[in-house]
């Protein structure tokens, strides 16, 4: 691989040396201005259309541009401004120009291929972009959070409250069962992976020898979260295979084509900020309060009496502030944590029109709620633009980051170990806080509770995530060919994305648990090595046709991925107190596994303008092999087709209206190994090796999904601009999905992923814009969008029409099904005895979609001062809250022992109980809809208050700082929701296509609030 | 490339050496996709590699494997041992993390849609059974050099043995539904008809009987090695005591489940033959037998029963009520004593308890396929199924020796000439302590004698169970998985 792209870079690098010809012959100067406040915009490119020549505004705006003589004409870009453009004649020596405000974005260009844009008002899908400056308002764990609200079509949601990521992005439905579940992430032209390496946790909380052997069970980052947001310049979402087919068989859950800061024209530009910020935990479960000792020994025996008497006879005699009968508030003990948040940001961006180089550098260190847990990120991005010739350009993007992560242990479990499954066991009038002699309070005496206390746990046990990663590429366009009516380019992006992640966990001896769960053979240490290579190189090969009348984009190009994956893992036990060293334990034992997967694709694309540039045609095609299908040598292809027309001014208050249409397939290709049938070798008895038949089997002929999406819609400038409407209707339909064709067990196989069934997505997107003021000294931009998306199983293979089960925990507790005209996500259990008295009678009970989502954005600048914030809101959608469950096994809900009358215990269907818990338990196994709650949610996702110093005080301060701005924000401080668990954004399983909403206890949802200063000089 | 290829020259390229330069890329791109996209399994073996070019070290490791796979799912905490134990009233599994160990294990009713109850003490066995019926395959493909016909008989005799055993697994939890017997059909094929319970029974019998033969024209050893847990059982003649011991136990099972004579009588000529490893002459250990091994080596599985604080295993608190007290001492039986152990009291649900097991001694005890003790029960068994006046008494010398030896216990005087039931009672006694925690005994016995209406008598002296509102079910049903494919989709199938 590397020499191939030694070889290429030489074969570019020859083209080099062709020289300028323009003779510079004279200077114009200028000034640029915001149209309605005066003030000046600096950054502004200035350009002599048709020369290559291209000059920057200075901070007060200014210019200085050499032109050849005669007349040109000078266009002038600034982003978050429309474009300007002014006629200078030969004699003309100056020339101002004043830029509107394009608030809405109508100007920018949209990415349509893999080396094309076009003009958002041309554009033939909804796209959604998101500048830089919005996702970096407020701080957030990770990037992907920051879109939460700002897509319509993309449903985003945490699987957990940790410090550090783990979010799902799901754009316009359900796109896949078991394929990959997340969006291809292509940055500044390079794919970057977004794994998501389990840490081997399960060693210890055996979560996966319950009912679902998933690994994913152990709240991994995705490792997009590596990204910093600030070196963002805008985030394109893809939605759907219309717009996406050109990425073909990694596209079906969408693209999301991240473009980062480049350098601006000028001297060096510098900003600074410095964030202080704090989380709070801001649901708690709460814990059911014991009255008296009999409440306490009803629930758990004579034992539990000591508790409550005021003499010796209590174990936490003696001890100080102890208070008979307290109730303590373990949840405020483990998640209570208040420490400082802080991030520090540092960006410079600048060079002369050869060289543009912007460094982004990034601190932040945040602490979580639960004890010892946080999340720590350094980066540090160089991208460098270099002008070669007047055809020859080259970017280079350097990103290094490190990120050390402590997550705390959370999350399904099976050996009462992780934090809120011990809490469900442990009632509040048992201390659990360490003693004066450095002891903790137990768990196991004088009654066996549960085998943890997790406030030793948290305080005692590591679970630290270190990654480091590297993200390389380079961009070399060369203009083969330039006439007035031609321009040949070749475009060539190649990158490397390399991270080590490294998990350090470590369970000393001392731990209460260690024991109990290890007997004999206390102690653990874990260690996870994972190394992930993706290289990726694009060339492509643009053509652009410009006869009058029309405007021919011809584009081809090749691409290649390679994929590496080599995860392995060490699991050490009875180790001796102090030691953390693998090689410490007397019993090791290793795991090695391998991923590798080589993909190759090629397309061609055309795209015409037609009409004085109101018509937009646009058709094209990708043909992609992988290592992961069945047929490697077999290329799948995958169609688009699109037009849009633009009608100017067709109605009063309608400035223009766009119809558009688009259509288009992409591919979700299968995983690495399910071709293959495989023996496990890696399981032996007494020192022998043994081959065993694992279960799942291969299938020879596996290919990737496809998915067929027509999209279509309106898109309307209203009111001279100060409006827009974006309306989209979408049908998505998924063919030759990946499933695990489930097989009689007797056969000794589970299943066998097969190609087969079908499903459809249909929905409605429309966002609206509207600035209700726009007043020099006041703004005001208001954004809202609204969507739905209906999914439906068409059909299953062989004609299943009973349908069968893709996830859960068994369907007494909730389970995906797949049922032909259901929902793809729909929730089934039992929901009583069948017809014939036989358990149980099986059906939907709930869906983890929403019905639909509303999102509500508003801006507003006075002055010095500019607020924001973000609304969000989701309505339906289920979450099976087995968090309830297991804390009402425990008896120790909060409202478990709320008294229920003989009539109110009838009237649920749980004659005979006499509290709610109870009751609740009773109807549990037959009815599994008790624990499956509502999860619409109304979210203050994020908030802003911003103030700059007038300049008078700034250059009073500094003389050479170009604004100094003061601002207090907050991110989720209200959260409106009938879910009684801690957030109805939950995966237990992590990123999912299907199975998520499952909480099991996770880490805690918190609020964060934040105090920024930042600087420009 | 063609389409590719056509798109560039259709471009207006003017110069020739701009078009050189982009035939030079299109030439490097053309040769990257020249690049061999094949990429192998990297991290384990086909599965028909075995079959198709069976080697000796192949054959070796596909055997051992066997024994891998017979022990998966016996000792979880949630394996064939506590799971049976539960429905016997010898165990209790407190998972923290799932309820439904008392919600449906004890109040029902069992859901076939679980993967994880009942649902796992399928899929395992038939994992191993197609396991072996690999393995069985590999030793016929006429490709399989350098393995003397002997071998390849020990070979077949070892892996029908395992497959016997894995069936009466099986069988074991599904009882009267019946399980299918013609598994090794190919993926894609419809599965197996689900057979009544006397074909499996019956299928069993051939198996151990075509094994025995087998083994007998074997080969002095196994061409490959087996665990510790077949210490003194790793040749194939030792080994064949192994399979008359297993037929032994299955033909009491067949006498006692069907009611049939000659099954008793075939299972006491084993038994007193010297076909099996059954003694009780001095010197005699009732732990001689075959073990499921474990051990912490990687790759290696732990006992999920060595359970000492406990973390999730309790025993039930009948055990202590019914436990006789030793002879001339006031302590309880000793193998009571010997088995559980009184630890904190734990708090599940609506239950509670305060005994433990310490039947394993460490994460790597064995756990006992078929051991002396429980050879000197079935043949006690087998007597009583065949009764008349001798063999009686030969049943009460049996059940008094272990009386004695194993629970020091006084023997019961003239228990020959009691009652059958009342012999019968006795002897179940027996072997719910002999045998306690070792593979679900104590229920699979009461069910063969004392099954009716559907459930098993809730009150006398038979009554296993003293929680009131738990239930005791006979059965397992069968996955919902492997009714689903089936023509008759109905849960609980067939």
């Amino acid at each position: 691989m590397v020499h191939r792209i030694t070889l290429l870079a030489s074969a570019l690098l020859v083209c080099v040396g062709v020289a300028d010809g323009w003779a510079q012959q004279r200077t114009i100067t200028g000034r640029v201005t915001n149209a309605l406040s005066g003030g000046p915009v600096a950054g502004a490119t200035v350009a002599i259309v048709g020369t290559a020549t291209v000059a920057a505004t200075n901070d007060r705006g200014e210019f200085t541009v050499s032109a050849p003589p005669g007349g040109v004409t000078l266009a002038v870009r600034a982003i978050g401004y429309k474009r300007g453009q002014a006629s200078v004649a030969a004699g003309q020596s100056s020339v101002n120009f004043a830029l509107e405000q394009d608030v809405f974005n109508l100007e920018a260009i949209v990415v349509s291929g893999q080396a094309t844009g076009i003009e958002r008002r041309n554009a033939p899908n909804a796209v959604a972009t998101v500048s830089g400056v919005e996702l970096a308002r407020v701080a957030a764990p990770s990037v992907e959070i920051m879109l939460a609200g700002r897509v319509p079509g993309a449903a985003i949601q945490t699987n957990s409250g940790a410090p550090g990521g783990g979010v799902q992005v799901a754009l316009r439905g359900t796109t896949s069962v078991f394929g990959a579940a997340t969006p291809l992430y292509v940055v500044d032209g390079v794919i970057v992976s977004d794994a998501a390496i389990p840490n081997n946790q399960e060693v210890i909380s055996a979560s996966n020898k319950g009912s679902n052997p998933s690994p994913l069970q152990q709240d991994q980052i995705n490792r997009v979260a590596d990204l910093n947001p600030d070196d963002i310049g805008d985030v394109e979402i893809l939605k759907g295979a219309s717009a996406s087919a050109i990425y073909g068989s990694k596209a079906s859950n969408g693209v999301v084509v991240i473009t980062t800061h480049h350098g601006q024209l000028g001297a060096p530009r510098f900003t600074v900020r410095q964030r202080f910020g704090v989380f709070d935990l801001a649901h708690e479960l709460g814990s059911r309060v014991f009255k008296d000792s009999n409440e306490a020994v009803a629930a758990f025996g004579a034992a539990a009496a000591a508790f409550f008497r005021n003499n010796s006879t209590n174990p936490n005699w003696g001890q100080p502030n102890f208070v008979p009968g307290q109730a303590f508030d373990h949840e405020k003990e483990l998640s209570g944590g208040h420490n400082l948040s802080t991030e520090t940001a540092l960006n410079v961006s600048g060079g002369d029109a050869n060289t543009r180089y912007y460094v982004g550098g990034l601190i932040k260190d945040d602490e979580g709620i639960e004890l010892n847990t946080g999340y720590k990120r350094q980066s540090l991005r160089l991208n460098l633009d270099q002008h070669v010739s007047s055809r020859f350009n080259i970017s280079f993007s350097s990103d290094l980051v490190h990120s050390l992560g402590a997550r705390g242990l959370n999350n399904n479990d099976n050996n009462g170990v992780s934090y809120y499954m011990a809490l469900q066991f442990i009632p509040s009038f048992l201390d659990l806080r360490q003693k004066p002699d450095s002891s903790w309070g137990s768990t196991l005496s004088p009654i066996n509770f549960i085998q943890s206390n997790p406030l030793q746990t948290a305080a005692l046990m590591v679970n630290d995530e270190d990654v480091w990663r590297y993200l390389g590429g380079a961009r070399a366009t060369f203009e083969l060919y330039n006439a007035e009516r031609h321009n040949l380019r070749l475009i060539g992006n190649g990158g490397v994305d390399w991270f080590g992640q490294k998990n350090t966990l470590y369970f000393p001896p001392e731990l209460q648990f260690m024991p109990v769960i290890q007997p004999g053979k206390p102690g653990a240490s874990l260690l996870t090595n994972g190394d992930n290579l993706n290289t990726n190189y694009n060339l492509n090969l643009v053509h652009t046709y410009r006869p009058g009348g029309l405007v021919a984009t011809t584009s081809a190009g090749v691409q290649e991925e390679d994929y590496d994956l080599n995860i392995g893992r060490i699991v050490s036990k009875n180790l001796p107190p102090g030691l953390s060293n693998v090689n410490a334990g007397t019993d090791v034992s290793v795991n090695q596994r391998r991923e590798q997967v080589r993909d190759f694709g090629f397309y061609g694309q055309e795209e015409l303008l037609l009409r004085d540039e109101r018509l937009l045609l646009t058709f094209g095609a990708r043909a992609d092999r992988s290592s992961n299908n069945g047929d490697q040598h077999h290329y799948s292809w995958y169609p688009k087709a699109a037009a849009s027309y633009r009608l100017l001014n067709p109605l009063g208050g309608v400035e223009e209206a766009k119809l558009r249409l688009a259509f288009g397939q992409t591919g979700n290709r299968p995983s690495y190994g399910q071709r293959f049938t495989e023996l496990d070798a890696t399981q032996g008895i007494g020192g022998l090796p043994g081959l065993t038949v694992p279960g799942i089997a291969g299938s020879p002929d596996i290919k990737p999904e496809r998915q067929t999406e027509i999209e279509g819609g309106v898109d309307a400038i209203l009111w001279g601009g100060r409006g827009t409407l974006e309306l989209t209707l979408y049908q998505k339909s998924v063919s030759d999905l990946l499933l695990p064709h489930t097989l009689a067990p007797s056969t000794g196989f589970t299943s066998q992923f097969l190609n087969g069934g079908k499903l459809r997505n249909r929905g409605i997107e429309v966002a609206l814009g509207y600035a209700p003021l726009n007043r020099p000294d006041f703004q005001w931009v208001s954004r809202a969008s609204f969507w739905m998306n209906r999914s439906r199983v068409m059909e299953l293979p062989g004609g299943d029409t009973t349908g069968f089960r893709v996830g859960g925990f068994g369907c007494s507790d909730g389970c995906f099904f797949l049922k032909p005209g259901q929902s793809a996500t729909s929730i089934f259990g039992n929901k009583g005895l069948d017809q014939s008295g036989v358990c149980c009678a099986l059906g939907k009970i709930g869906d983890a979609s929403p019905d639909f989502k509303l999102a509500w954005t508003n801006e507003m600048t006075h002055g010095a001062w500019n607020f924001s914030m973000l609304w969000d809101l989701q309505h339906g959608a289920n979450v099976i809250n087995l968090t309830k469950l297991l804390y009402d096994l425990g008896q120790v809900t909060q409202d478990y022992a709320n008294p229920l009358t003989a009539a109110q215990a009838t009237a649920r269907g749980c004659t005979g109980s006499t509290v709610l818990g109870q009751c609740r338990l009773t109807q549990y196994g037959l009815y599994t809809g008790t624990y499956t709650e509502r999860a619409s949610y109304l979210k203050m996702r994020e908030v802003t208050l911003t103030w700059s110093l007038p300049p008078s005080v700034v250059a009073h301060l500094w003389a050479g700082a170009r604004d100094v701005r003061l601002s207090l924000s907050g991110r989720n401080l209200i959260v409106i929701t009938p879910y009684t668990g801690m957030d109805p954004e939950v995966s237990n399983f992590g990123n999912q296509p299907v199975q998520r909403n499952i909480d099991v206890a996770p880490y805690p949802r918190s609020r964060s609030f934040w105090f920024t200063i930042s600087a420009g000089f | 490339m063609t389409p590719f290829l056509q798109t560039i020259a259709f471009l207006p390229v003017r110069t020739r050496h701009m078009r050189k330069l982009a035939y030079l890329s299109l030439a490097l791109g053309a040769a990257l996709s020249c690049r061999d996209p094949n990429v192998p399994d990297l991290n384990n073996p086909s599965l028909d590699d075995l079959t198709t070019h069976p080697t000796p070290s192949k054959v070796a490791a596909a055997a051992q494997g066997l024994l891998v796979g017979a022990r998966l799912n016996i000792a979880e905490y949630n394996g064939y041992v506590s799971e049976l134990g539960v429905f016997g009233r010898e165990s209790y599994i407190f998972d923290p993390g799932d309820n439904r160990f008392e919600t449906e294990l004890l109040f029902g009713p069992l859901d076939p849609g679980g993967p994880r109850f009942g649902g796992n003490l399928w899929v395992v066995r038939f994992a191993n059974i197609r396991a072996a019926n690999n393995l069985l395959a590999a030793l016929g493909n006429s490709a399989l050099i350098g393995l003397s016909a002997a071998e390849k008989e020990a070979t077949t005799g070892f892996a029908q043995t395992i497959q016997a055993l894995d069936f009466l697994e099986v069988i074991n939890t599904r009882d009267t539904i019946g399980a299918p017997i013609a598994v090794d059909t190919k993926l894609g094929d419809p599965p197996a008809p689900i057979q009544p319970r006397d074909s499996v029974f019956n299928h069993i019998v051939r198996l151990l009987d075509s094994a025995d033969t087998h083994l007998a024209a074997g080969s002095a050893a196994f061409p490959f090695q087996l665990s510790a847990g077949f210490s003194g059982f790793d040749t194939p003649a030792s080994f064949r005591q192994f399979n008359r011991a297993l037929k032994a136990r299955v033909q009491v099972y067949r006498g006692a489940i069907f009611a049939c004579a000659t099954c008793f009588t075939d299972a006491l000529t084993l038994l007193t033959g010297g076909a099996t490893f059954i003694d009780t002459t001095p010197g005699f250990s009732f732990d001689v037998g075959v073990y499921h091994s474990f051990g912490t080596g990687s790759g290696d599985l732990t006992n999920g029963l060595y359970d000492p604080t406990p973390a999730k295993l309790y025993a039930h608190a009948s055990l202590y009520d019914s436990a006789e007290t030793q002879n001339a001492s006031i302590l309880k039986d000793r193998r009571f004593l010997t088995k559980t152990q009184f630890v904190s009291l734990r708090p599940y649900g609506s239950h509670s308890d305060s005994l433990g097991f310490i039947r394993y001694a460490s994460a790597t005890a064995p756990v006992p396929i078929i051991r002396n003790e429980e050879l000197i029960l079935l043949r006690a068994e087998a007597n009583r199924g065949i009764g008349g006046a001798t063999n009686l008494l030969d049943a009460a010398k049996d059940i008094n020796f272990i009386r004695v030896h194993s629970g020091n216990l006084a023997p019961i005087a003239n228990l020959g000439t009691q009652a059958t039931d009342s012999i019968l009672r006795v002897l179940l006694k027996q072997k719910r302590y002999s045998l306690l925690f070792e593979g679900g005994h104590s229920w699979i016995d009461h069910r063969h004698y004392f099954a009716s209406g559907g459930d098993l008598p809730p009150t006398g002296t038979l009554r296993l169970f003293n929680w009131p509102t738990d239930k005791v079910f006979l059965l397992m049903p069968v996955p919902l998985d492997e009714c689903l494919p089936r023509t008759r989709p109905s849960r609980g199938c067939p």
